[in-house]
């Protein structure tokens, strides 16, 4: 009879899903549009057009916006992440990487291939400072009381401290060669230094590399855990997953996954999103259970988020 | 279309993480890795183009030859005109030579707070029609052409750089990217002018593009081919092109001057449609150096004519 009622109930429980499974944005930059996944089934469930080159993005404070950068286009699409439905479109001169002051008070954008960093009040976004940089400023982090912005220059091997009080440089450290991500960790910049094999850790107040934490060829990006409990970076060339100890940045383990991984984003069960550049396809990986799979999407994905729709039926 | 989808993504996935990613590596140029994974597409779709015209146009010359082919070296030349042109080969070249240049252009655009637009700032609703919108590109951009082209045949110094394209009397489908490289940089920056006035158009359409290449491969090939009364007004034949290169049609006193769409030159009154004319082609004027030369050769006279039209010698 148990079996009998297993054997009814089975399709049932093979239909069972979530009744709004999360949706994964991946940023196409190499075919300017944008690739909404369903979570859940990690089919491709619609594709929007960018105008050229879209690369980051970042929610707004609030929750209410995903704003993301088009690079070529000279625009941020200001998106509702429970929809996908473009709300609005500011001209904004080529944005790359953008990410919000913890304050929410400003919205700082790096243009790589301007040479400038950007400073908007974020309520509008309303230009409040140009900065003209070193060559190619690349990504950005903030220190918790938002008072300052590191940006990396990847054309000088240098970090960048900006105020966000003065909005002037304050300093310029070398990490060296061709800097890329950038995260705030525990008083310490973690940097990813994509001409070497290693990320550099960067002491702030003394502007030293106190150490440096080899992964493979092309180190790239670095995202600490929404729960704070480890710490992942990949490198590029050597084409690896790693994840590190928050602690004692020791290197836990490697993952090979080819195909140039680069941004991570978290969905709330603690899998990784993982673009591959390379390769046309966003990697989601399991770090209980080591699982990887792909899901194929646009041309050399970059940006990735993951808007959590959970509540099951 | 999803077998060349990823067939695509196999590709060039192992042609990067192989070959040219790990050499970016070692010469500490990983900041130029987007970039060169842009070129790989340009150059295996450059490629392709390649096959694909000579796949097309071949049999064409074969089947209706204007001329008999005589002169086989200036074709090889024009094969590595295209090869150099179509591979990317300059254009990569320019890029890297060019780019810090452009940073700067660039930001000192956006410091005088001019956002470049696109053209869909200007009409909306082709957000939403992106093909449209490219083909509206494709409009504009060739209207330029179509201006360039007609400058170049007007002032001497640009002439003597152009007579290159004209000086080929054995004209088939490889002479397209007959070009001086100082003519080439001068097109881009052409471009870069417009773009900055509309916005660059989507690079997403390759199949659009390879069409707009074999039909500019096309109306230089060797072919007997015209047309007909309607469509020698849509687009540019070999008929209508060949005229152009005519022996009586260089300089100043051209004809047909449009790359793709002969509209502007019967907006502007430079149309020639007599469909039986075909005539011989070459630039009489031209020092045989320029006909039957080298690829170094060509664009060594080149720039000494060039400088002889500036500085008033004859070269």
């Amino acid at each position: 009879m148990r079996r009998l009622a297993a054997l009814l109930l089975l399709p049932l429980l093979l239909q069972a899903r979530p009744a709004a499974a999360d949706l994964v944005y991946v940023l196409n930059s190499g075919d300017a549009s944008v690739s909404i996944l369903d979570g859940f089934t990690r089919q491709e469930i619609r594709r929007f057009p960018m105008l050229r080159e879209p690369h980051h993005l970042v929610l707004s404070p609030d929750g209410r916006d995903l704003l993301i950068a088009d690079s070529g286009g000279n625009e941020i699409f200001f998106v509702d992440p429970n929809t996908g439905e473009t709300r609005r479109r500011e001209r904004i001169s080529n944005p790359y990487h953008l990410a919000y002051s913890p304050d929410g008070r400003y919205l700082v954008v790096a243009s790589l291939r301007r040479n400038q960093v950007d400073i908007y009040d974020a309520r509008g976004p309303q230009l409040v400072a140009r900065l003209r940089t070193p060559d190619k400023p690349s990504h950005i982090a903030f220190n918790p009381d938002s008072r300052t912005a590191f940006v990396t220059l990847q054309g000088t091997g240098m970090v960048a401290a900006i105020s966000l009080e003065t909005h002037q440089m304050l300093w310029e450290a070398p990490v060296g060669r061709e800097p890329a991500g950038i995260a705030w960790h525990r008083g310490k910049l973690i940097v990813g230094v994509m001409g070497t094999d290693s990320f550099a850790v960067l002491n702030p107040e003394t502007q030293q590399v106190e150490r440096t934490i080899p992964i493979g060829r092309g180190a790239h990006q670095v995202f600490v855990a929404p729960d704070g409990r480890s710490i992942w970076l990949t490198s590029r060339v050597q084409s690896r997953l790693a994840e590190l100890d928050p602690s004692t940045l020791e290197v836990r383990r490697v993952i090979e996954l080819p195909g140039g991984p680069d941004d991570i984003a978290f969905d709330p069960d603690g899998r990784l999103w993982t673009t591959l550049r390379w390769a046309g396809r966003i990697a989601r990986f399991d770090p209980r259970s080591g699982e990887v799979e792909l899901v194929r999407v646009g041309r050399s994905p970059h940006g990735v988020f993951v808007q959590p729709r959970r509540g099951e039926q | 279309m999803d077998f060349l989808t990823n067939l695509h993504d196999a590709v060039t996935g192992w042609i990067f993480e192989t070959l040219l990613q790990p050499a970016l590596y070692e010469a500490g140029l990983m900041d130029f890795a987007d970039e060169i994974f842009t070129w790989l597409d340009f150059a295996l779709f450059g490629a392709l183009s390649m096959i694909v015209v000579y796949i097309v146009c071949r049999p064409l010359e074969a089947w209706r030859p204007v001329e008999p082919v005589t002169d086989r070296r200036a074709i090889r030349t024009d094969i590595l005109y295209t090869a150099l042109s179509r591979l990317g080969l300059l254009p990569l070249l320019a890029f890297v030579l060019l780019s810090s240049l452009q940073a700067w252009w660039e930001a000192t655009v956006a410091d005088s707070g001019f956002v470049p637009p696109t053209l869909e700032t200007f009409v909306p609703s082709l957000r939403e029609m992106p093909i449209l919108a490219f083909a509206l590109y494709v409009v504009i951009l060739d209207f330029g052409e179509y201006w360039r082209h007609r400058l170049q045949h007007t002032f001497g110094w640009w002439w003597a750089l152009h007579s290159i394209h004209h000086a080929q009397r054995q004209m088939t489908f490889w002479t397209d990217d007959r070009n001086h490289i100082l003519d080439e940089v001068i097109a881009s920056l052409w471009f870069g002018a417009i773009a900055l006035l509309i916005g660059v158009p989507p690079g997403q359409f390759p199949i659009l593009v390879m069409i707009m290449r074999l039909a500019e491969s096309l109306s230089h090939a060797n072919v007997r081919l015209s047309f007909g009364r309607i469509g020698e007004r849509l687009i540019v034949s070999p008929r209508f092109h060949r005229l152009h290169h005519g022996v009586l049609s260089t300089a100043d006193h051209g004809k047909n001057y449009a790359v793709l769409l002969p509209v502007w030159d019967w907006i502007f009154g430079t149309a020639d449609f007599r469909r039986d004319v075909f005539p011989r082609t070459g630039d009489p004027d031209a020092p045989e150096a320029l006909a039957t030369g080298g690829w170094l050769r060509q664009q060594a006279v080149g720039l000494k004519r060039m400088a002889g039209a500036i500085f008033g010698r004859t070269a």
